[in-house]
């Protein structure tokens, strides 16, 4: 994973998120940027959903 | 766009389709970018110059009093973007080239005269080809759209699958980002296309599709439609056009898109049920909606036109305003066939367009009823509300007149339980379902015509007494 992509994995290890505050907590990179980054975490499978649709990690020792 | 641009240079010898001379064999349908001038021309359009971010493109869409043409996003400076252009029962009457009333009389006009779409070699849609490890779908702008949404989300989308026969089927299909080749579909509803997707399931093979986006709007309202199985959309596209869809033959896949489309993805839907987490989305019936577990399309080929325009659903408005003439049609095909005659149909904002279907007609005795079970035969319309033709439909106060004094609830309300419902629709509970489960619900009918029995007289609207000049301004 680049480092973006970790940086979302370790947002994700703390606070269960939706996809807009994982853009939020990156707000000045670049979109195409973000989309790989997220891409990357999404090919790791290691995302689940929480009842309220954020998405949590399911896998620990990701990063 | 890196990588269009490599695979543009390579595209070069490909001549502009809009310089190629119009075959003579047909009538030319209009094109998306034709619908663009229609709008603009109605002053309904409004051309942005200033940048913006594809991360922005919903919630500025949502603050315009008019659909919008963004000539310059961020980041990517080979496209534009047009959002909001269905957004109102105004711009789709301007798209059908009709009054705002009329739109479902419009669209079963088209129905009942289709025209077969034809294949053509060259297509704008192909001037810009993706393949191999070309294809990214972080290329395109994809906007993200809601608060709450699982993801960005590709939403005007024109999807063709076959059945095993070959029959061509066309629908639309919300696509959740993914991977640069993977995205959700939606596939929870019951469709053509999950049909097919099952049987190929059932088999362990991919189904493949393609998805076109920047289409006409009379291909998106085609896609809309619930056409009877082995009916191709795009002959009913043609209907409405009167003239055919042009075809072109996607180039990994064995579909056909239409040739002048913005942009198109080929593809498969994968063999794994529905197992992916989609969603949430901003969904038709205003409210966010939840996580569903779906296929996942993986996408082989992205095809483009030259500089070419992103269109994106306003959500959700611009998916009531598809559905509306569609389940208003489909309405008025109903009554015919249970041989009423309709005076006026609506299908109103507030039921998103499709869940509430109310229409005035010219009555015979018990035809309130026959009316009230055809029209609940439509689609997923929950409630339908028939009245006489003294009635105008489109006033919520005649309305709720007609239904406070000519009903009575013990005698004149049908309720049908057990019927094929929608899974967004939150009082259906489809949460207590497995992933892949089909809901159901009751529909709910309220005949609010004269009834039986009951002297017209009774219903003599009051009327003033008039100034011997016939009005108070002429008076006074």
């Amino acid at each position: 994973m680049n480092d973006l992509a970790l940086t979302i994995v370790r947002r994700l290890e703390q606070t269960p998120s939706h996809f807009s505050e994982l853009v939020d907590a990156a707000p000045h990179v670049a979109w195409r940027d973000f989309l790989h980054a997220w891409g990357e975490v999404r090919a790791a499978n290691v995302l689940g959903r929480d009842d309220d649709g954020r998405y949590v990690l399911t896998v620990e020792g990701v990063v | 766009m890196r990588a269009s641009q490599t695979t543009s240079e390579a595209l070069s010898s490909i001549p502009d389709a809009e310089a190629l001379p119009t075959s003579s064999a047909h009538a030319r349908k209009a094109t998306f970018r034709d619908f663009l001038d229609q709008l603009r021309d109605a002053g309904e359009l409004t051309d942005v110059d200033r940048e913006v971010d594809p991360r922005e493109l919903s919630a500025s869409v949502a603050q315009a009093s008019t659909a919008s043409m963004f000539s310059s996003i961020k980041e990517y400076p080979e496209w534009r973007v047009a959002g909001g252009l269905l957004a109102t029962r105004k711009r789709l009457a301007v798209a059908l080239g009709c009054a705002e009333d009329e739109i479902g009389w419009r669209f079963e006009k088209g129905l009942t005269k289709p025209v077969d779409a034809v294949l053509v070699d060259e297509a704008p849609c192909q001037e810009v080809v993706l393949e191999g490890e070309d294809v990214d779908l972080t290329a395109l702008p994809y906007p993200l759209m809601h608060r709450f949404d699982g993801g960005p989300y590709l939403s005007a989308t024109c999807v063709v699958c076959k059945d095993e026969d070959g029959h061509r089927n066309v629908g639309s299909y919300r696509l959740m980002y993914r991977t640069p080749t993977e995205t959700g579909v939606d596939l929870v509803s019951p469709s053509d296309m999950r049909f097919h997707y099952q049987r190929k399931l059932d088999q362990g093979e991919p189904l493949e599709i393609a998805v076109a986006m920047g289409v006409h709007p009379f291909e998106m309202l085609a896609a809309s439609y619930k056409a009877p199985t082995g009916t191709d959309e795009f002959a009913i596209a043609g209907g409405l056009h009167g003239a055919p869809v042009e075809l072109t033959r996607c180039r990994t896949v064995d579909l056909e898109v239409p040739a002048d489309a913005e942009l198109v993805l080929e593809g498969e839907l994968l063999p794994i049920g529905w197992t992916a987490d989609e969603g949430p989305f901003g969904e038709f019936n205003h409210i966010s909606g939840d996580v569903k577990w779906n296929p996942i399309f993986r996408v082989r080929c992205i095809t483009m036109r030259r500089r070419p325009i992103f269109q994106f659903l306003q959500m959700p408005w611009e998916n009531d305003w598809l559905s509306a003439p569609v389940v208003e049609a489909a309405g008025l095909q109903a009554l015919r066939i249970a041989s009423v005659q309709p005076r006026a149909i609506r299908a109103p904002a507030g039921g998103c367009g499709y869940w509430t279907l109310i229409a005035s007609i010219k009555k015979r005795p018990g035809e309130g009823k026959n009316a009230l079970l055809a029209l609940l035969s439509v689609a997923e319309v929950k409630l339908a509300i028939v009245t006489d033709d003294d009635i105008d439909i489109n006033s919520q106060d005649e309305l709720d007149w007609a239904m406070a004094l000519r009903v009575q609830g013990d005698r004149d309300v049908i309720v049908v339980p057990g019927a094929r419902a929608k899974h967004i629709d939150p009082s259906v509970r489809s949460w207590e379902m497995g992933k892949g489960g089909l809901p159901t619900g009751a529909r709910l009918g309220i005949d609010a015509t004269i009834p039986e029995g009951i002297p017209t007289k009774l219903y003599q609207r009051l009327e003033y007494y008039k100034f011997p000049n016939g009005s108070r301004e002429e008076e006074m």
